[in-house]
């Protein structure tokens, strides 16, 4: 089994790449493989609480929470692209970590694969 | 102990996202990644810029006075002040009907040694074959 | 290398793809991307088609735009996310998105 590190900056809403990199991280913890899920940019508002659920909008909130319980999955959203959005530690889902960007660059050393799923 | 490398290839504009920005600051995120990291393992990134990517690389940009933001020059800037690793596509360049002196070449003026290479995109190929994992931005 | 790029685009991307060269290339078209799959112009299938790849499409997001397998060009072979992560981790290097 590999490691793969999926690194995202899609808009949560307006775009369906980040339901792409949450699929497939759903799909290759499913295999049994291990995934770390780094958000930036536009993509942090998926780590944000109380996200309602509405058919007109991506929501997934509840496939990440069954990712977290599966323990072979780990997501972290770049704090300052949350700060700046307005949107702090107390506002952050459970599960997720809040770190600066070498983290992500850090998870790349022991990655197998990297996937970068860049902006909209 | 072992480093790994990371290409940071720039096909994008400027501004209208944030994605040349997002693959700089990662860059230069490089310096402390230590911190989570075994002794004596590193990432060491290289910055490419191809295509549209390579008008990041113009002189004078203004956003701070604008925007109210740092400008992808300075962030250009920041990453030879840290001696990374920045190539630029050259037949791009030509195809802008750029030359050199229209582009950061160098951060002579904060402070820094190391230079932006101008090299064909057979170069870029090169860095991309040797890199461990490759990032589009 | 072996290198296997996610297209996820219809309109732009290909300028940086045609010039990518890989000793085994994999192009894997999700999204909008799924339309060089598909949809024909003028008559002609997308340019990307002849490059020379092993083509795979993600069937959900054909579906979700309107095709089903039946729509794909034979040189395109559809994949389901599982088939992706086999993908991924069985058959290319490297693994980029444009």
């Amino acid at each position: 089994m590999g490691k793969l590190t999926i690194g995202c900056f899609s808009s949560l809403v307006g775009s369906v790449s980040l339901d792409f990199g949450v699929k497939l991280a759903e799909a290759a913890v499913k295999k049994g493989h291990e995934v770390d899920f780094w958000v930036s940019s536009n993509a942090t508002m998926l780590s944000k609480k109380g996200q309602k659920a509405f058919k007109d909008y991506s929501h997934l909130a509840k496939t990440l929470t069954e990712l977290f319980a599966t323990g072979k999955f780990k997501a972290v959203v770049c704090e300052a692209c949350a700060e700046a959005r307005g949107y702090h530690k107390d506002d952050t889902m459970e599960g997720w970590g809040r770190r600066s960007m070498d983290w992500y660059l850090a998870s790349t050393f022991s990655a197998d694969r990297v996937l970068l799923i860049g902006g909209d | 102990m072992a480093t790994k490398k990371l290409a940071f290839i720039i096909r994008s504009l400027p501004y209208k996202t944030e994605a040349s920005r997002l693959a700089l600051t990662h860059a230069i995120a490089s310096q402390t990644v230590e911190i989570y990291l075994e002794e004596g393992d590193n990432i060491e990134p290289v910055v490419c810029f191809i295509g549209d990517g390579v008008l990041n690389c113009l002189k004078s940009q203004q956003a701070m006075k604008h925007y109210g933001i740092t400008s992808l020059e300075q962030h250009m800037k920041n990453s030879l002040l840290l001696d990374l690793k920045v190539m630029i596509c050259k037949e791009d360049v030509d195809r802008f009907g750029l030359k050199e002196d229209h582009l950061i070449m160098d951060a002579e003026d904060v402070g820094g040694e190391t230079k932006a290479q101008l090299v064909p995109y057979s170069e870029i190929q090169k860095v991309m074959e040797e890199v461990d994992h490759l990032q589009f931005f | 290398m072996k290198l296997g790029v996610f297209m996820s685009d219809f309109r732009g991307g290909s300028d940086v793809l045609n010039r990518l060269s890989a000793e085994k290339l994999g192009i894997i078209l999700v999204g909008n991307g799924i339309y060089h799959a598909t949809t024909k112009e003028n008559g002609k299938s997308s340019p990307l088609l002849d490059k020379s790849a092993n083509f795979y499409v993600l069937s959900e997001d054909l579906e979700s735009r309107g095709f089903s397998s039946a729509d794909v060009d034979s040189r395109v072979k559809p994949v389901t996310y599982s088939d992706v992560v086999d993908l991924i981790f069985n058959d290319y290097e490297k693994i980029i998105w444009i």
